[in-house]
């Protein structure tokens, strides 16, 4: 049987005032971030079109890297469902079902790096291509820059993870995951215009 | 002590996650099949951002919860995602 906690405790107004302005910060913040990345996103199909008007060869992603990348977008979008079902849980007081979905959210984060790793070394060492050539330039800066935001978002997540432990959350004061939450799914919505630009429109 | 909470749309009732995790998926393998068509490429770019764009717009409404929330956040991203999409739109098509 699930076993929840019966604590939740009322929070200050003080409290409450604060939990605001941290989530308010948050979407400031990912304001900025979105406009980090337009600008990325529009230098990699300007590098793109470079190429391409210079008769240069672009790289055209190959059925298996296409089926790696793909299961590590399902796998990106899985991971921000369990963050979900995880602030779902907190809000009915379920801390060892929110427990259980941040451990699943940092694997999923983990797994995807992992096969982002996987793509970089065939890319470099079985294409060929380096940081150095326009194309890796591009590349890599664009997608190496969401994997450092995924890899904040593993450590992030298990420092909220450690946070839960102790029964901080509950009900009525959970914006430390919400505000986890925001950024982690940013990082997701990031990726969909990513996978969609890089892989698929080249 | 008054009884205060955090201000979240905690207690409304929300569009059922799972299923927007079905349609961010189905639209996925959309978008790899509609590229298996070999379709002129001023055709494909669009129908692919545009997919790509309803995929984001999917996320942030369900899965920040934008579409629950104070207007004022709605404001504060969405000007920047429309500047966004305005640049990715016009460079890759």
């Amino acid at each position: 049987m699930e076993q929840t906690t019966a604590i939740s405790r009322p929070i200050s107004a003080e409290v409450a005032h604060a939990n605001l302005n941290r989530k308010f910060g948050m979407w400031l913040f990912l304001s900025s971030e979105l406009l980090i990345f337009a600008g990325l996103i529009g230098a990699f199909i300007l590098t793109r079109r470079n190429i391409f008007q210079n008769g240069q060869e672009w790289w055209e992603p190959n059925a298996l890297s296409l089926a790696l990348v793909s299961v590590n977008t399902f796998i990106l979008l899985a991971s921000s469902l369990m963050v979900v079902l995880g602030i779902e849980a907190i809000r009915a007081d379920a801390q060892h079902k929110l427990r259980r979905y941040l451990v699943l959210t940092a694997i999923l984060g983990a797994m995807f790096l992992g096969g982002q790793a996987i793509e970089y070394s065939l890319l470099i060492f079985e294409e060929g291509h380096s940081f150095a050539d326009p194309f890796g330039t591009a590349f890599f800066t664009l997608t190496g820059i969401h994997g450092l935001h995924v890899l904040v978002g593993v450590i992030w997540c298990l420092m909220t993870l450690l946070v839960a432990r102790r029964g901080t959350f509950s009900s009525r004061n959970y914006t430390t995951v919400e505000i986890f939450g925001l950024y982690w799914h940013f990082v997701d919505l990031i990726w969909v215009i990513i996978f969609t630009v890089v892989y698929l429109t080249g | 002590m008054a009884d205060y909470r955090d201000q979240s749309p905690a207690h409304r009732r929300h569009t059922n996650p799972v299923l927007v995790f079905g349609i961010l998926t189905i639209a996925t393998i959309l978008e790899v099949v509609v590229t298996l068509f070999h379709l002129p490429k001023n055709v494909l770019v669009p129908i692919l951002l545009a997919i790509a764009f309803v995929k984001a717009g999917l996320v942030a409404a369900y899965y920040m919860h934008l579409r629950y929330e104070h207007w004022i956040y709605t404001v504060i991203f969405i000007t920047p995602a429309l500047f966004a999409v305005f640049l990715i739109f016009t460079l890759a098509v």
